[in-house]
């Protein structure tokens, strides 16, 4: 009776699981070991292309791609505005987790770029970089020209390939003459804007909720000042959530850039904020070779894998779940 | 708990019915619906709003949300694809045929007594011709003229420039229009010139070609095309007379109804370079500008860099016979002055640019400058392409190598000796991998290659 009672509890929880199983075995499983097979194949949307298979030949031929380091580099470099988006969501959580009067209003218009349409997001950035007209820019003149400036010293931002390591246009190396501010740092500085506020804080907001206040309470009972309680009590205890954020950042970066270079750049200028992400959109759907853009999303998941495991192995060590 | 989420189920399931039961219907009984991909310009529903009256048996719709080639390739692929979709350029046509989804015309176009070659303007043939067979019909062509803002140069005392004329000609003129606040700074332009949209044409002004005759290789390293190109990047770094890519930023966001054509009816420009299908926008600007037209400045030769779009029948669609009468209609007399009215470039058919109704439009009669228009298109060429490289490979290559001229961080000859040599190692690649256009490539060499 037992037995059979628990054979119809599983056969109930499957058929509960069942359309959740099938729609991740159609729509996510599926796609992606086709993406794997396709990527050793010559699959092109051109139907005068015979499909073959051509075994490890889009892994060679991309790993020996100028391009494809380019953009990889590009994709590198829009990492680093993450521990400061990181570093402002802990302050802004801390911040919002203070017991004012109004803090809820506070909490949502911080949330609001994470529940705005990125592409409106993304079009009112490029008006505010516009160089000749952009409020950013005027601001930035103006400043000069009251300190007795020029009055001509902002950057051209969406416009110019400069960047703050002088990365090359052309090959993966630096430059002095490419040192400055430009397409790659405004759309790192959108980023931060947007990710700041968004759901970084919310998980931060959360952990300090956990935090046992009996800890903070004995510090201060210890005497430690606000510097010290943060630093020895709270931050240990946010350990799970910031490692948690710092993986999902990671993981997110490296899979983004697409929105950004679709919307405000086309991958320009002089393709410096082409991302792997695009690169693959680019490859797969304006050039149709979907078996060497396969190829790309595969060598961009290992990378995003192995990153993974490093970030696991480094940063799991001293959590204190 | 149990009874709210039940709620919650059953208020959604009736609003996932209302909204189904209120859902715009496009089907209209006893007649065959036509889908139509093509841009949001408003001069398009007047296009169809006249097609669903001449042929009352159909109801065309218009679905701005999927253009673009990649788009309409992959949901025709998947059986989802419209019935009529836009081709902008050669390239773009290959991609069509070959991907299998671009239906053969020529016969059916024969059959009704249409002649392509002899009545459509050559510029836009290219986008409807491939290997001598037709795949579509033309929907809009245009040249580059130069734009004159009449005001500026009566407030200079200058008097407007009449073509033909020459670059070195239009140099001392624009800076004459060029004006500078007291901090130096330019407050209006000589000319507005989309340079990503026109380098081209300085290349072949010069003598210089993108590819060679047989679109074996990309010849754009030669001293013509750097001296073409060189002559507009001095527009810009020597003589100042047209924006660089910082000011250009707010005049080249691009389609229709925006970029350099809002800075020019913003008064910003004594002239600017562009095409008829401005006054789509220009007429409808706030800021009413009283406009002229001259030919554009040419170099060494007198060509221009003709443009436009064909429309082309899905080949996959059910209702693809139907979708002929679609092309009949674009070489109708209605739909070629309906074009011509509206200003969206100009008709198709040459012969329909030749009537008085061109020339002085009841409804518009300031603008009595159609006459250039249609001189301009005699001297426009068609756009370079090869067969053997991919065009969004290959614009991807020119794109960033135009973008560093512009920005003043590569040399001309650099630039050019880069785009050719990245172009030409597509075109090998694109040959290693597709056996037709090798084959294709092999007789074109043995017969002398690259002319």
């Amino acid at each position: 009776m037992n037995k059979q009672k628990q054979t119809k509890d599983v056969m109930t929880a499957m058929a509960f699981l069942l359309p959740n199983f099938l729609g991740f075995l159609i729509f996510t499983a599926g796609p992606v070991i086709f993406s794997l097979i396709i990527s050793f194949t010559n699959w092109n949307l051109q139907k005068t292309v015979p499909f073959q298979f051509t075994g490890f030949e889009n892994f060679i031929t991309l790993l020996h791609d100028n391009d494809f380091w380019l953009y990889f580099m590009n994709t590198i470099y829009f990492l680093i505005g993450m521990p400061i988006a990181i570093g402002g969501s802990l302050v802004l959580a801390i911040l919002m987790s203070q017991k004012l009067k109004g803090i809820v209003v506070y909490r949502t218009l911080f949330y609001l770029p994470s529940f705005t349409s990125g592409v409106a997001l993304m079009i009112l950035w490029k008006a505010l970089y516009n160089p000749d007209f952009g409020p950013i820019n005027m601001v930035i003149n103006e400043t000069s020209r009251v300190f007795g400036g020029s009055g001509h010293i902002a950057p051209q931002w969406l416009l110019s390939t400069h960047n703050l390591f002088g990365l090359e246009v052309e090959r993966v190396a630096m430059t002095v003459r490419q040192w400055g501010l430009g397409a790659r740092d405004a759309i790192i500085f959108m980023g931060i804007w947007t990710a700041i506020g968004g759901n970084n804080m919310l998980l931060y907001l959360a952990a300090l909720t956990n935090v046992p206040p009996e800890l903070t309470e004995a510090a201060e009972m210890d005497g430690a000042g606000k510097w010290a309680t943060f630093r020895n009590v709270t931050w240990p205890q946010l350990a799970p959530t910031t490692f948690f954020i710092v993986v999902m950042s990671f993981i997110g970066g490296l899979q983004g850039g697409f929105e950004q270079a679709r919307v405000m750049t086309q991958g320009g200028p002089a393709n410096t904020t082409t991302t792997l992400a695009y690169h693959i959109y680019t490859k797969a759907f304006e050039e149709f070779q979907i078996g060497y853009s396969s190829a790309i999303s595969w060598i961009l998941f290992s990378i995003i894998f192995v990153i993974t495991v490093i970030n696991w192995k480094l940063g799991s060590k001293d959590l204190n779940y | 708990m149990k009874l709210f989420f039940a709620s919650v189920f059953a208020i959604l399931v009736v609003l996932s019915i209302t909204a189904w039961q209120i859902q715009p219907n496009t089907e209209v009984k006893g007649k065959t619906s036509l889908l139509w991909v093509s841009d949001d310009n408003p001069a398009r529903r007047d296009q169809i709003t006249l097609f669903n009256k001449m042929y009352p048996e159909y109801n065309m719709t218009l679905d701005p949300s999927n253009t673009g080639m990649e788009k309409v390739i992959v949901q025709s692929l998947a059986g989802a694809g419209p019935d009529v979709f836009d081709c902008y350029n050669g390239f773009q046509l290959t991609a069509f045929v070959k991907s299998g989804i671009a239906w053969d015309v020529t016969d059916e176009l024969t059959k009704r007594g249409v002649n392509i070659k002899k009545d459509v303007w050559p510029a836009i043939q290219p986008l409807i011709f491939l290997d001598g067979r037709a795949y579509g019909m033309g929907t809009n062509v245009s040249v580059d003229c130069m734009w004159l803002n009449k005001d500026i140069f009566a407030a200079a005392g200058v008097p407007l420039p009449r073509g033909p004329w020459t670059w070195d000609q239009f140099v001392p003129l624009a800076q004459k229009l060029t004006r500078r606040d007291a901090n130096g700074r330019i407050i209006q332009y000589g000319a507005l010139i989309d340079m990503s949209a026109n380098w081209l044409q300085f290349v072949m002004q010069w003598g210089g070609n993108l590819y060679s005759e047989d679109g074996t290789r990309c010849v754009l390293n030669t001293p013509e095309a750097i001296q073409g190109l060189q002559y507009m990047h001095d527009l810009i770094y020597k003589y100042h007379v047209t924006p660089s890519p910082v000011e250009e930023q707010a005049a080249t966001s691009g389609g229709w109804g925006s970029g350099t054509i809002t800075f020019f009816s913003a008064g910003k420009g004594a002239m600017a370079l562009g095409g008829r299908w401005w006054l789509c926008t220009l007429r409808q600007s706030t800021n009413k500008l009283s406009l002229g037209v001259c030919e554009a400045p040419h170099g060494t030769y007198r060509i221009f860099r003709g443009y436009g779009k064909s429309t082309l029948i899905n080949k996959n669609s059910p209702n693809r016979q139907k979708a002929l009468d679609f092309l009949l209609y674009e070489t109708s007399q209605q739909y070629n002055e309906l074009i011509n009215h509206q200003a969206d470039g100009l008709g198709p058919i040459i012969k329909d640019s030749y009537t008085d109704k061109f020339l002085h439009d009841k409804e518009f009669p300031e603008e009595d400058c159609n006459a250039v228009w249609r001189e301009s298109m005699q001297y426009a060429v068609p756009e370079q392409v090869s067969p053997f490289v991919n065009g969004q490979a290959a614009s991807r290559i020119l794109t960033k190598q135009i973008d560093l001229i512009k920005n003043n961080q590569k040399s001309v000859p650099d630039a050019l000796h880069t785009a050719q040599d990245q172009i030409n190692e597509e075109i090998t690649k694109t040959i290693a991998r597709d056996p037709s256009l090798r084959a294709r490539y092999e007789a074109l060499m043995r017969k002398g290659g690259a002319r």
